[in-house]
């Protein structure tokens, strides 16, 4: 479904590199998880499969369902099946979550092949959503994102993801900022939403995480490089050992060298 | 002033000359006027408050008498009408009040309204008309007076609420030469009684005309005013208006400009404070494109304690449009206990526009409150992807976004129909530039 080629990314204009060579192959019905420290290039690599116009890929190819999606805008890519949910989601004052979801449902829709949905039949399908992650239909008149708490925001993303049924998701630390409770019941969400059609991406700091979203693959990037992959095990083991034991044995893009 | 002192004389100083005429009514007021005129230069870039002004379209422009304009008939006045105000209409064509197009019915009791020149003996018509105006060495005011003729009237007695907005409608025709027409609004509110206002400028054509509307408002103790002034004049005319309110304890003026026409226009709304206790208005949203040039300069003058004011002031600039913006805000040495905002937030969508903005706080009281702010900006690029990510084209992202912008200041605009025609006036603005954009 999705494949990343030795991709080397970055800073549009400034000449900053952040990713340097990763490969990555993700195949249908897959859940990986991509852990590593603090600026390794992890939301980079997701906003970069997304379309960031903020990032240049220099060297090596993005594939989706086998073609090259180097050259599409980011709604394009959207249109294509491609979600991210921002580590940081972005407040958008004035525009409201419906108006938000209503445009972005019916252009995907139409791009997908699926039938668009009339006001009312939009209306219905929201809320059946809404109830999957538990969001109070309050949200829905709110301008997006806009004063919400950390929480809010990250459940609104998987909201948003839930309505849009991406057949990738890449998912940017949705879990920090989730109380408990939260983070049980947004898990459930993405495990109900996830079919064997679809794949995940998600990135965490926690393995706790994983313990509700079970993750087929586990990788670790450092400095713009994926240096290490493993099974759900892995996560465990960094979770007692941290990063720093990696440096014992130099792999490039999983392969021990 | 000393008098007899040699100005150089503008189209507004022989076009007053020229007025051959002159109307029985208001002789005093079109005398005094005429005569400060005379000895009233007209502005230029060298004045502070004109600096970043572009005047070249009144001084370039051969204006004429209405008379002799050649003036075309007007056509499709109803399509301007708002249906909540069938019965409380009042109608000027270039200026010139038009019984068949208005319409006065009942508005409740003691509400009084309707052409100036009718009430010329009121009592408070003697009283304020002219009596208000507080501009200094202004030549369009003056000319305004000068040319004093009809207008409308509104005068709400003790306890008297009117029961439906009253709309105040210019046209302005095509014609086949320029002019110039002076529109002028009195309102009269006594204690307690509640209006709310429509005034609105539309141009029929595309023709270059020049309007130049001065409105006096007196909100007495406790009275109420919802004054919304929509300007969409012709893309080629010019529109230097006036419009001052004086406000009494517990009252509440609250005024919403929203500023889409004219090749020029500059708008100076001014607010004065007359007793403790008061809450006023004064948001505005301007919406440009093409060559236009809209100027805002505004004035709030809080004289005594216990007052509450608000000034957002939001402006959206496209093509090689420029905006200017200077709000001045007094708190007088007695005026404790004043909560004042005011925000100016720009947004730039051209390389090619441009914002001149200035907030000007003067405070002479020492236990006030005075937030106040500037902001030029594009449109942020995270929202952008942001909104991108999740299917939307980058035009529609942008067109969604400046509609966002825009949104908040006319959120407050309580008619119905006025606030759907201007959800309407912005997404016309809106999908224009991306029209524009997709054809560069
Ligand atoms: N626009 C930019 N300009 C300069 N540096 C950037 C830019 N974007 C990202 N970086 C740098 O690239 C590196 C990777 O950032 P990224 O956000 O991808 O890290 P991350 O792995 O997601 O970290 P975290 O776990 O803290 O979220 C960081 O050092 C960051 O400062
Ligand atoms: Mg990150």
């Amino acid at each position: 479904m999705l494949e990343l080629k030795d991709v080397y990314a970055e800073v549009e204009g400034e000449g900053i590199e952040i990713l340097k060579g990763v490969s990555l192959t993700i195949n249908k019905g897959e859940i990986h998880a991509i852990m590593g420290p603090n600026g390794s290039g992890k939301s980079t690599l997701a906003k970069v499969v997304s379309g960031h116009p903020e990032y240049e890929v220099t060297q090596g190819d993005i594939l989706f369902n086998g073609e090259s999606i180097l050259e599409l805008d980011p709604d394009e890519r959207a249109h294509a099946g491609i979600f991210l949910a921002f580590q940081y989601p972005v407040e958008v004052p004035g525009v409201t979550n419906t108006t938000l979801l209503r445009e972005s449902y019916n252009t995907i829709a139409a791009s997908r092949g699926r039938e668009e949905l009339d006001p009312l039949e939009f209306d219905d399908y929201i809320r059946e959503k809404l109830d999957l992650v538990e969001m109070n239909p309050d949200f829905l008149e709110r301008s997006v994102n806009t004063g919400f708490s950390g929480g809010e925001k990250k459940r609104n993303e998987i909201f948003q993801m839930a309505v849009l049924q991406p057949s990738l998701a890449l998912l940017d630390e949705t879990d920090s900022g989730l109380d408990i409770d939260a983070l049980r019941v947004v898990s459930e969400g993405i495990n109900k939403l996830h079919t064997s059609e679809d794949a995940v991406i998600l990135i965490t700091h926690y393995q706790r995480l994983l313990n509700y979203i079970v993750p087929d693959f586990v990788h670790v990037m450092r400095d713009g490089r994926i240096v290490k992959t493993g099974g759900k095990e892995l996560a465990l083991e960094l979770e007692e050992k941290g990063y720093d034991w990696l440096d014992s044995q130099t792999t490039v893009n999983g392969e021990v060298k | 002033m000393t008098l007899n002192k040699q100005i150089e004389l503008s189209v507004l100083h022989n076009l007053a000359a020229a007025e051959t005429a002159p109307e029985e009514r208001w002789a005093d007021i079109r005398k005094e006027s005429r005569s400060a005129l005379s000895q009233t230069a007209f502005p230029h870039r060298k004045i502070e408050e004109w600096r970043f002004t572009d005047l070249r379209p009144i001084t370039r422009t051969e204006f004429v008498p209405l008379e002799n304009a050649g003036a075309f008939p007007v056509s499709g006045a109803e399509t301007y009408f708002i249906p909540e105000s069938e019965g409380s209409r009042l109608v000027f064509v270039n200026g010139r009040y038009q019984e068949e197009l208005s319409s006065t019915g009942p508005l409740g009791k003691g509400v009084i309204f309707g052409n100036l020149a009718e009430y010329e003996d009121n009592p408070v018509v003697q009283e304020y008309l002219n009596k208000l105006l507080n501009y200094e060495e202004d030549v369009f005011s003056l000319y305004n007076g000068a040319l004093l003729n009809d207008g409308a009237f509104i005068h709400l007695e003790k306890n008297a609420k009117a029961e439906a907005p009253i709309q105040v409608l210019h046209l302005y025709t095509d014609s086949a030469k320029p002019f110039v027409a002076t529109p002028r609004l009195l309102v009269v509110a006594e204690e307690e009684s509640d209006l709310t206002i429509v005034e609105d400028h539309v141009g029929l054509g595309n023709n270059v005309y020049m309007t130049l509307p001065v409105s006096e408002v007196k909100v007495k103790e406790g009275a109420h005013i919802h004054h919304v002034r929509l300007q969409r004049d012709s893309e080629e005319a010019v529109h230097v208006s006036r419009p001052i309110a004086y406000v009494e304890k517990n009252s509440e003026y609250h005024a919403y400009t929203i500023t889409l026409g004219a090749r020029l226009s500059r708008n100076e709304p001014r607010v004065v404070q007359e007793d403790e206790e008061v809450d006023f208005t004064l948001d505005g949203l301007v919406l440009i494109d093409g060559n236009q040039i809209a100027d805002t300069h505004s004035v709030m003058d809080h004289r005594f304690a216990h007052g509450q004011s608000h000034q957002l002031h939001k402006v959206v600039v496209n093509g090689n449009a420029h905006s200017i913006f200077n709000g001045k805000i007094f708190v007088r040495k007695d005026a404790q206990k004043i909560d004042s905002f005011q925000e100016n937030r720009n947004l730039l969508l051209s390389y090619e526009g441009l914002v001149n903005t200035k907030p000007q706080l003067e405070i002479f009281a020492d236990d006030v409150l005075c937030s106040h702010g500037a902001t030029i900006g594009q449109l942020d690029p995270e929202e952008v992807f942001y909104l991108q990510s999740r299917g939307m084209t980058e035009e529609k992202a942008k067109e969604v976004l400046t509609y966002a912008f825009a949104l908040e200041t006319i959120e407050n605009v309580k008619i119905e129909s006025v606030h759907k025609l201007l959800i309407e006036e912005v997404n016309r603005y809106t999908r224009a530039n991306s029209i524009q954009k997709e054809t560069v």
